[in-house]
């Protein structure tokens, strides 16, 4: 279990490139290809050493941690325990209900964010003035420092009474609550921050594609005497079906990852109520220091996030293969 | 009803959707800069004043605490360290991976965009357990290190997507007039990426900068950056709501200024895994 390249000596990239089976493809191969293969293995090589040592051996390392039992507040009970980090893992009450705040977190924002960012889309498509403004306007909560949303958020928009969103809602006649406080609004307020931020993308996205879509069927629509949503509902939408799978893939995937604004804005509370998987697992890490169980539990986020990662690929080949 | 006013009626609902997303997006992030310039009496004001003396107050404050100015230097400098370490190894890279024939080309290239799908809290735990015994915990080398596992693989994969746009006869002809491979790449090619080496370095600079899990738990006191340091602010005794948004305003002043600076290009950026 000792990861012995974490840190990847100059000159060690070619050299563990040239390991690589193949690599030298022997007498056979034309002397001009041999050499531009060599170039090409010199200049892929430090990139490739640098993921295996930052991002391959860590993963076999995290295979290896859940394997153990690490308590770093009771460094004595160690050793190998097998696959009791996650048996244990079924029987958490607490590991399933994470699983639940996600799926309702990933799937609820996600959803939010194509209904708004598609509508967007759609209104703004032929606004000629003001593209720039817009364009820095949807910019911002994507590039900001997420930790730092999380806490303006939690403080200078939803603090009860002071919060600027918070004042808007006593405006509007809902009265003040405590956003983040209140176990009943807490994962839907996570899940409005989180649609705020990540609008823009698919808004961004669907845009270039709508600008991109040929004008002769919208022609002919409207010879034919093609009302609005009839235009929409048999044209713009069977003609923007590539581009919505493949931005509702990648947004999943994005939004399986999150982290840092929802760390920032509950900390996963009030008790567990917006407790993702991701925060789950760093809790039992890094408040418990229990660090075999969070390795498999975050052993068990990165499968999901793979297979989400697979069924969704195929999803959108399959999408993309069709007519 | 004449032509004209049936137009102007029709942009109607456009021009209001492109205010509410103006104003969605936009307003928050002033609210902020407002709160950090408000004299402290006026932060809690109900309604919100819009009208009052602005002041550098809490300005003076934040970068008067130790952690908060330690913190904003030492995210500048791991930062720029990681976008240049980046760069080194993803220009090459993805030069390659777009011109040159060599085995195993594709599965190291799907190899590479592979890496970075494993969310960061996966790696935290390996990272922590290895730093520990390699005395790597709290270093700017070993954050550095870290945070090129996130850059790389979006660089090698951004910049052979730029190499890929570059018309292969430049390139050819500077060959046959007898440059190397090697000096047609830094005398060629590479002028005609320029537009991809600079977004390839401002969001790796960006990643960098805003990075916050691997830093709350790799970090301690010594390389301490800003985003962990700006929690200072908000302790269970008090909550600081002036110099809070003042560093807010700190750390997150930068990114806007790269951004306003390339803002088509971080947008193709952005969204270019959508349409490849």
């Amino acid at each position: 279990m000792r990861p012995s390249r974490i840190y990847p000596s100059p000159g060690e990239g070619p050299a563990a490139s040239a390991e690589l089976p193949g690599a030298v493809p022997g007498g056979r191969a034309l002397p001009r290809l041999d050499r531009e293969a060599r170039l090409a293995l010199l200049l892929v090589g430090p990139s490739l050493a640098v993921l295996l040592a930052v991002s391959t051996v860590p993963l076999l390392v995290l295979l290896g941690a859940s394997l153990f039992r690490i308590e770093l507040t009771r460094p004595w009970v160690g050793g190998f325990v097998g696959v009791a980090n996650y048996a244990a893992m079924l029987e958490d009450v607490r590991f399933w209900h994470s699983l639940q705040v996600t799926a309702v977190y990933t799937l609820t924002s996600v959803a939010l964010q194509l209904l708004l960012g598609l509508a967007f889309a759609l209104a703004l498509s032929a606004v000629v003035r003001g593209q720039g403004l817009l364009r820095v306007a949807v910019l911002l909560p994507m590039i900001l420092t997420p930790v730092v949303v999380g806490l303006v958020w939690r403080t200078l928009l939803l603090t009860p009474r002071y919060g600027l969103l918070d004042y808007l809602s006593i405006l509007l006649g809902l009265g003040s609550h405590s956003w983040l406080g209140d176990p009943r609004l807490a994962l839907g307020a996570v899940i409005v921050m989180h649609t705020w931020q990540w609008t823009p993308f698919v808004f961004l996205v669907l845009a270039a594609a709508l600008a991109a879509l040929p004008v002769e069927p919208y022609e002919a629509a409207l010879v034919d005497g093609a009302t609005p949503w009839q235009r929409f509902r048999f044209l713009t939408l069977p003609l923007l079906r590539p581009a919505i799978v493949t931005v509702v893939v990648i947004r999943l995937i994005i939004a399986l990852r999150a982290f840092d604004a929802i760390y920032a804005a509950t900390g996963g509370g009030p008790g567990t109520a917006t407790e993702i998987l991701n925060l789950y697992a760093y809790r039992v890490a890094f408040n418990s220091l229990n660090l075999g169980y969070g390795a498999a539990l975050t052993t068990a986020l990165l499968l999901f996030t793979l297979g989400a990662t697979v069924v969704f690929g195929r999803v959108r080949g399959a999408v993309e293969a069709s007519p | 009803m004449s032509c004209a006013t049936v137009t102007s009626l029709r942009a109607l609902p456009r021009v209001a959707a492109m205010l509410v997303a103006v104003a969605v997006w936009v307003v928050p992030v002033l609210w902020v800069v407002a709160t950090s310039l408000k004299p402290r009496t006026d932060i809690f004001t109900l309604p919100p004043r819009l009208w009052f003396t602005p002041t550098f107050e809490h300005y003076r404050v934040a970068l008067g605490t130790a952690d908060i100015l330690r913190g904003l230097s030492n995210s500048a400098l791991v930062a720029t360290l990681t976008m240049l370490l980046t760069l080194l190894i993803s220009i090459p890279a993805g030069y390659a991976y777009a011109r040159l024939r060599f085995p195993y080309r594709e599965p190291l290239f799907f190899y590479t965009l592979f890496t970075q799908m494993a969310p960061p809290v996966g790696f935290l735990i390996p990272f922590f357990l290895a730093f520990s015994r390699l005395r790597l915990l709290d270093t700017h080398a070993g954050i550095v290190l870290i945070y090129l596992s996130m850059s790389v693989p979006f660089a090698v994969w951004l910049m052979t997507t730029y190499f890929l746009d570059v018309p292969r006869e430049l390139e050819e002809a500077a060959l046959v007039d007898g440059c190397s491979r090697g000096r047609a790449l830094v005398r060629v090619v590479l002028p005609q990426v320029y537009g991809g080496v600079a977004v390839t370095a401002v969001l790796s600079f960006i990643n960098a900068w805003n990075e916050f899990i691997y830093a709350s738990v790799l970090t301690g006191a010594r390389v301490r950056m800003a985003p962990v340091a700006i929690f200072g602010f908000l302790t269970t005794e008090e909550t600081l709501w002036g110099p809070f948004a003042a560093t807010a305003v700190l750390i997150m002043g930068p990114v806007v200024v790269l951004a306003l600076l390339a803002q088509r290009q971080i947008v193709r950026g952005l969204t270019l895994g959508a349409f490849r």
